[in-house]
């Protein structure tokens, strides 16, 4: 007690306390301070996202308004590009064949690899061997991997046709014809994605409650039941987010089309990144590929927005 | 003895039917799982094939499976003809680098993302979310034009046809800073606030502290942006015209177009670059499998 009152005597509280203007300059001294390895820790990301990421991301909502600039210097020409987009047929061709190649490749190998997961899931017996035997295509770069579709499906040297030949059934033209192509490029990015597809989705699988599935087992649900019973549904938000994520890895088909068809026969292959590509480094219509380029820009940001702001909504839940 | 049932079912006899259609779904389970991995290993193993003769043996009919003799003319060629060990080399060069210096600056940035505050925080993290998934084929003529504008400013570091120019704009990837700050995150906060308490520096937490919990989170990044900028052909093919700094996805897709009829070298080629990133995987498998579900996982 006698403490505390001597506390009282020898701090002259009115003395020490600071004016609010002097507190204020305080508290912002001591906030900058603390910028200072916050910006340690941040600025080289930051400084590389801005230069690298968000500046060409701002420029190019401007070039989209001009044209040239790779050989010459850029001329505005307004909405010139955006307006001359709809109008162009290899442009809208190239949408169509990329909107094609997606629906059919995310459909197919969605299927394929939710059947595999759930076969791997309820064989737990060699379920490793099956995972990396299953990943073995992920490691080949898409370029490689269209030389390897390349000496499977080629008319004449395609060891498919020649096996074909051999036994007196008519050759198929994977590549010359249309829409084989565009089928052909379907299954490389097929076979090249099933591996990862099915490691997410059994991901996916592994953790639903066991409980769950051994309730419906004793009320004699059968597999396929229990499959579109619960699994399904517990794996909807996922199976959203992966779809999201499909589309937009799926919507920049290039490399594929670039070693195995370049966008023939007659345009029957030519995606959007391709025509992007073509229109840039063959310098025809630029400002096409400029306009075209902040289009597919502001799919990709607003499909990201969704698929992480669902996800977020969902880990709230 | 056989077990009646009161109504006169054979129980044991329900039994052995139960065991045999579950023997024969889970048979069935096996032969459809055998099939895909036979579609999946198949192409890559028909490779060593034509790899391995000559190519004008290629045409030969009836089809020719396996390689009557060890023809090693594709390979000579290939090491003595075309610059397959330079864009090796290059490929080396530029995939450490991206991975290297984005494990640096994504771990960074994820710390102070994690566990740091600053005003702005939250929206400066948005706006990198909503880049997340950006690909460079949708930035390809402005950062293009970035790069070849950047060689007078740079004094010729980072520019068209320069190691710079190639490696520097990959290392940006907002989605290793958002995996390494979900990582952090998860770590117990009581071990970082008990340093704080003690007087310790928020480099000296990182470093003595967080890095070193961080080993799984880091090899689970590198592996994938390794993988990733190893595939990579886009970028590569725009940045670069010469043999010095081509990578081998570019290099090879220009051999295709030199050599349409030499279809034994570019299996060679398509072999040799293959299979050493298989080899990596065979041991580490348990890692890559992790990376390629983490990348898009990790929430």
């Amino acid at each position: 007690m006698s403490q505390i009152d001597q506390n009282k005597v020898l701090i002259d509280w009115q003395e020490l306390s600071l004016t609010d203007e002097e507190f204020r300059r305080a508290r912002s001294r001591y906030k900058l301070r603390g910028l200072i390895p916050v910006m340690g820790f941040l600025g080289p990301f930051l400084l590389l996202w801005s230069v690298f990421l968000a500046i060409p991301m701002l420029w190019s909502i401007w070039l989209s308004f001009n044209t040239g600039g790779l050989i010459d210097e850029a001329k505005f020409v307004g909405f010139d590009n955006w307006s001359r987009m709809l109008s162009n047929d290899e442009l809208v061709r190239s949408l169509k064949n990329t909107a094609i190649y997606v629906v059919i490749a995310i459909l197919t190998v969605f299927s394929l690899a939710l059947t595999i997961a759930g076969l791997l899931n309820s064989n737990k017996r060699g379920q490793n061997f099956f995972k990396v035997a299953l990943y073995f295509p992920l490691l080949v770069p898409p370029i490689m991997a269209g030389m390897i579709f390349f000496f499977l499906t080629h008319y004449d040297m395609g060891i498919i046709n020649l096996v074909l030949q051999a036994t007196n059934h008519e050759k198929l033209n994977f590549l010359g014809d249309n829409p084989n192509a565009l089928l052909t490029i379907v299954s490389l990015e097929v076979w090249r994605g099933l591996g990862f597809w099915v490691l997410f989705f059994l991901a996916g699988l592994q953790s639903i409650p066991s409980d769950l599935i051994d309730a419906a087992k004793i009320d004699g649900a059968g597999s396929v039941r229990r499959f579109r019973k619960i699994s399904l549904p517990t794996l909807r938000p996922l199976l959203l987010f992966a779809v999201i994520i499909a589309l937009i890895f799926n919507f920049q088909l290039f490399d594929s089309v670039q070693v195995l068809t370049k966008g023939g026969p007659v345009l029957g292959t030519t995606s959007v990144v391709w025509f992007i590509y073509k229109r840039l480094f063959a310098f025809q219509d630029i400002g096409l590929a400029y306009a075209t380029s902040v289009g597919l820009l502001i799919v990709v940001v607003v499909l990201t927005v969704a698929a992480y702001g669902f996800l977020g909504k969902r880990s709230e839940n | 003895m056989s077990l009646k049932h009161p109504i006169g079912i054979d129980l044991e006899d329900l039994a052995r039917q139960d065991a045999l259609t579950r023997r024969a779904k889970s048979a069935l389970s096996y032969f459809v799982l055998g099939l895909f991995v036979l579609i999946s290993v198949g192409p890559i193993l028909y490779v060593i094939s034509p790899a391995f003769r000559e190519s004008k043996s290629l045409f030969s009919y009836p089809p020719q499976w396996l390689p009557n003799s060890f023809y090693l003319g594709n390979f000579k060629f290939l090491l003595t003809e075309t610059n397959y060990i330079r864009w090796g080399i290059n490929t080396l060069i530029f995939a450490t680098s991206v991975t290297l210096i984005s494990l640096v600056i994504d771990t960074l940035a994820g710390y102070a993302f994690a566990r740091m505050n600053f005003p702005g925080k939250k929206l400066l993290f948005g706006c990198i979310l909503a880049t997340l998934m950006v690909p460079i084929a949708a930035l390809l003529a402005p950062t293009y034009l970035l790069v070849r504008n950047l060689d007078r400013w740079t004094f010729g570091l980072i520019g068209l046809d320069t190691f710079g120019g190639l490696i520097i704009p990959m290392t940006v990837s907002p989605l290793g800073v958002f995996m390494m700050r979900q990582f952090i995150e998860t770590l117990p906060k009581g071990l970082y606030e008990a340093a704080r308490i003690d007087g310790a520096s928020e480099w000296r937490i990182f470093t003595k502290i967080v890095l070193p919990l961080m080993k799984p989170a880091v090899v689970v990044l590198g592996i994938f942006v390794f993988m990733q900028q190893w595939a990579n052909f886009l970028w590569p093919l725009v940045i670069t015209t010469k043999d010095e700094t081509r990578v081998l996805t570019v290099g090879i897709a220009t051999l295709q177009g030199q050599f349409v009829t030499n279809w034994g070298v570019i299996a060679a080629a398509t072999l040799m670059t293959i299979a050493p990133i298989i080899m990596v995987f065979l041991f580490f498998q348990r890692w890559f499998v992790q990376a390629s579900v983490a990348g898009a996982l990790k929430q």
